[in-house]
């Protein structure tokens, strides 16, 4: 779930054309949330000071132990909301929650943009050990790897979440924080490919038909980087996992060509479904959860390539110098709690990291179970072996990379 | 004196300064004052596409606005009788949608499903579109001619304006005296019409040209990967590079260019109380 920088007014705008439409189909889908829009949230000024002092050290704030307030800093339409599009509502994982645990929780959908976020919050007030005022925030695996790295994350009390337990092991042992003790994952997705047949003519089944001339100037892929290369690489039979230097530069010039070429029309972030549905793009690269949601009637499919695809998740972290550590605490415990889990799992379509959400599922019986049988959202082994997550890069090459790869996609 | 040294000298000073700065760590928000002029060079290699079309997207896009604004402003000034007021206020309406929402619109008029595109093809018009410029494969929305639309429809109204008022402000019988001595409707308007509106329409080229260079809302929203303009750049700099030093160079100049030109069109034009 990443998308394009914009100033907070540009995002608001697309952000509530993308809720719009998301509850129009909701609506015909029977899924009885109601027709009214959300307010948006333009919450522009998410980095604040927290009256911490001086201290401009590398030690930073000091975090507090704070039980009774939660400021939740998430992407857009990533939580259930109620009839109204409150997320908040009665009967939502958030009300519940408050409800449950005392705590007063204010949920921001203000993550917008990995980059964005790292470079307008992360970077100047927590690289000057100053306070955010976000208690949680929901960086993708590779941010939270670089913010875990950079010291600007606050290690969890693992005593006051028990239910720690449920996260899933394929979690436990990755190289920038083994055992999970500074992040929680969040909800996972898979990146693949979406086409709407009717302007494609025929079904795709390669990554690499995204670069064939019968589609130039109908294919849009993403300024998320991870994702657009690593597919990339996927068709070139290169390894995305390994992330080696030149494989990732040969991947880079093809993106290049076709870009100068006119083969690929944009580099989008969230607002590639709105032109999929519009018909504006034939075919585009694609987040699972996403098209999942999308009305049946527009016909648009999605699939992992036969090469493979991308697979990625968000997280939950506690920033340096938080003040409710305590109340994080309790909110990681609840949502990894599978009943929970399975409520979000519900409305997000993504694939939750928590054990135990799919017998939840099964159980319930309706939809619920229907839901439950989507390899999309509880992938199989047989989908898992085709899926990778991009390597890590070090420093240096990240930065040249970037660099590059910004100067292809405009 | 004082507004102008906080809110002029002391913000371009801070940018000069980072512009000639590195940020020896890209992740830590720390900058060092090395005078590194090639910032302003590098600037300058990596986005010369951008910058020539910035000036000329806004170029013709003003152009645009003055052939729409013109005839539009004479109107007003001149035969809209009663209608005045009315049609002004008209002009004013769209002010109260955001700049952006209003932007956004476009992209459903332009769209595929869209109004413009249906009326095209119910009256089989697609070729000639496609060969008179319009469109460009049958597609109107995210097209450079979609860009320079979205600006021209952006700004129109800050050619209009001026130009009214500089015409409103002509003494009608100036224009009787010129029927008096035998010139032509035609002549009349070269001689003395035009030239009285000058002034009208150098305003109206500088606040349309300036903001329409800088802008990347329509090239964002309405154009493509090779569409993109100096704001779209500078913002790329900011959030997703956080390469400030690269942003202030740019911007640096961007406003030189600015500058330079806008004082050779004042030069050019020559209205006295203007360029004075």
């Amino acid at each position: 779930m990443t998308e394009r920088p914009m100033d907070p007014e540009l995002a608001a705008a697309i952000q509530m054309a993308r809720q719009m439409s998301r509850r129009r189909f909701m609506v015909r889908g029977g899924l009885g949330i109601g027709g009214a829009m959300l307010a948006p949230s333009f919450l522009a000024a998410c980095g604040d000071s927290g009256g911490s002092s001086g201290g401009s050290g590398s030690d930073g704030a000091a975090a507090g132990k704070g039980a009774k307030k939660l400021t939740i800093s998430n992407w857009d339409a990533y939580i259930d909301e109620d009839d109204d599009g409150n997320v908040d509502g009665s009967g939502t994982t958030i009300a519940e929650f408050q409800k449950a645990s005392g705590v007063d929780v204010t949920y921001r959908k203000d993550y917008n943009d990995n980059d964005e976020y790292f470079n307008k919050i992360f970077s100047p007030v927590l690289g000057k050990g100053k306070r955010i005022s976000p208690d949680i925030t929901c960086p993708t695996y590779w941010m939270a790897a670089r913010i875990i790295g950079l010291g600007w994350t606050e290690e969890l009390d693992l005593d006051l979440i028990p239910n720690h337990a449920n996260l899933d092991d394929s979690y436990l042992d990755l190289p920038w924080d083994p055992g999970a003790k500074h992040h929680m994952p969040w909800q996972a997705g898979v990146t693949g490919i979406a086409w709407n047949p009717k302007l494609t003519g025929g079904d795709l089944s390669s990554i690499n038909d995204l670069y064939d001339p019968k589609l130039k100037g109908k294919v849009t892929f993403f300024t998320e980087l991870r994702d657009t290369l690593g597919l990339t690489m996927f068709g070139q039979g290169t390894d995305p996992a390994k992330a080696n230097v030149d494989d990732i530069n040969a991947a880079l010039d093809k993106v290049e060509e076709a870009r100068n070429s006119g083969q690929i029309l944009k580099f989008t972030g969230n607002e590639y479904l709105r032109s999929l549905e519009n018909g504006d793009v034939a075919a585009s690269i694609a987040w699972s959860g996403d098209i999942a949601q999308l009305d049946p009637e527009l016909g648009i499919k999605f699939i992992i390539p036969e090469e493979g695809g991308m697979q990625w998740f968000d997280t939950m972290t506690v920033p340096k110098g938080a003040l409710n550590t305590v109340a994080a605490a309790k909110w990681m415990d609840y949502v990894y709690d599978p009943e929970n889990a399975a409520r979000i799992t519900e409305w997000v379509q993504y694939i939750s990291p928590v054990k135990g959400v799919r017998e939840v599922m099964e159980k319930a019986g309706g939809d619920s179970a229907k839901l439950s049988e989507n390899t999309l959202i509880f992938p199989d082994d047989e989908t898992l072996k085709r899926l990778k997550v991009f390597g890590e890069l070090d420093q240096k090459d990240e930065v040249a990379i970037q660099t590059r790869f910004n100067d292809i996609t405009g | 004196m004082l507004w102008l040294v906080l809110f002029f000298l002391v913000p371009m000073w801070t940018l000069l300064k980072i512009a000639v700065s590195t940020k020896p760590n890209p992740f830590l928000p720390e900058y060092e004052l090395t005078w590194r002029w090639s910032n302003f060079s590098d600037a300058v290699s990596r986005f010369q596409p951008e910058l020539i079309r910035s000036f000329g997207y806004a170029a013709t896009a003003t152009v645009a606005c003055i052939l729409i604004g013109y005839p539009l402003a004479y109107y007003l000034a001149f035969k809209a009788g009663k209608w005045r007021t009315l049609l002004l206020g008209l002009i004013m309406v769209p002010f109260f949608t955001s700049f952006l929402i209003r932007t956004i619109a476009w992209q459903t008029i332009l769209g595929s499903d869209g109004p413009a595109l249906w009326m095209i093809r119910t009256l089989h018009l697609s070729g000639v579109a496609d060969a008179a410029g319009f469109t460009t494969n049958g597609a109107f929305l995210n097209t450079p001619q979609a860009v320079i639309g979205g600006l021209t429809y952006n700004f129109v109204p800050f050619m209009i304006l001026p130009i009214y008022v500089s015409l409103e402000k002509i003494d009608v019988r100036l224009m009787d005296a010129a029927r008096d001595l035998y010139s032509k409707p035609s002549a009349a308007f070269r001689k003395v019409v035009l030239p009285l509106s000058l002034p009208g329409v150098f305003a109206g080229t500088l606040l349309t040209f300036i903001p329409a260079a800088g802008d990347y809302i329509n090239a964002e929203l309405l154009g493509n990967v090779r569409t993109g303009m100096i704001g779209s750049q500078v913002a790329k700099l900011f959030l997703r590079e956080s390469n400030y030093p690269a942003a202030a160079a740019l911007s640096f100049i961007f406003m030189a260019i600015i500058t330079v030109g806008v004082l050779l069109y004042a030069r050019l034009l020559g209205t006295e109380e203007l360029s004075a």
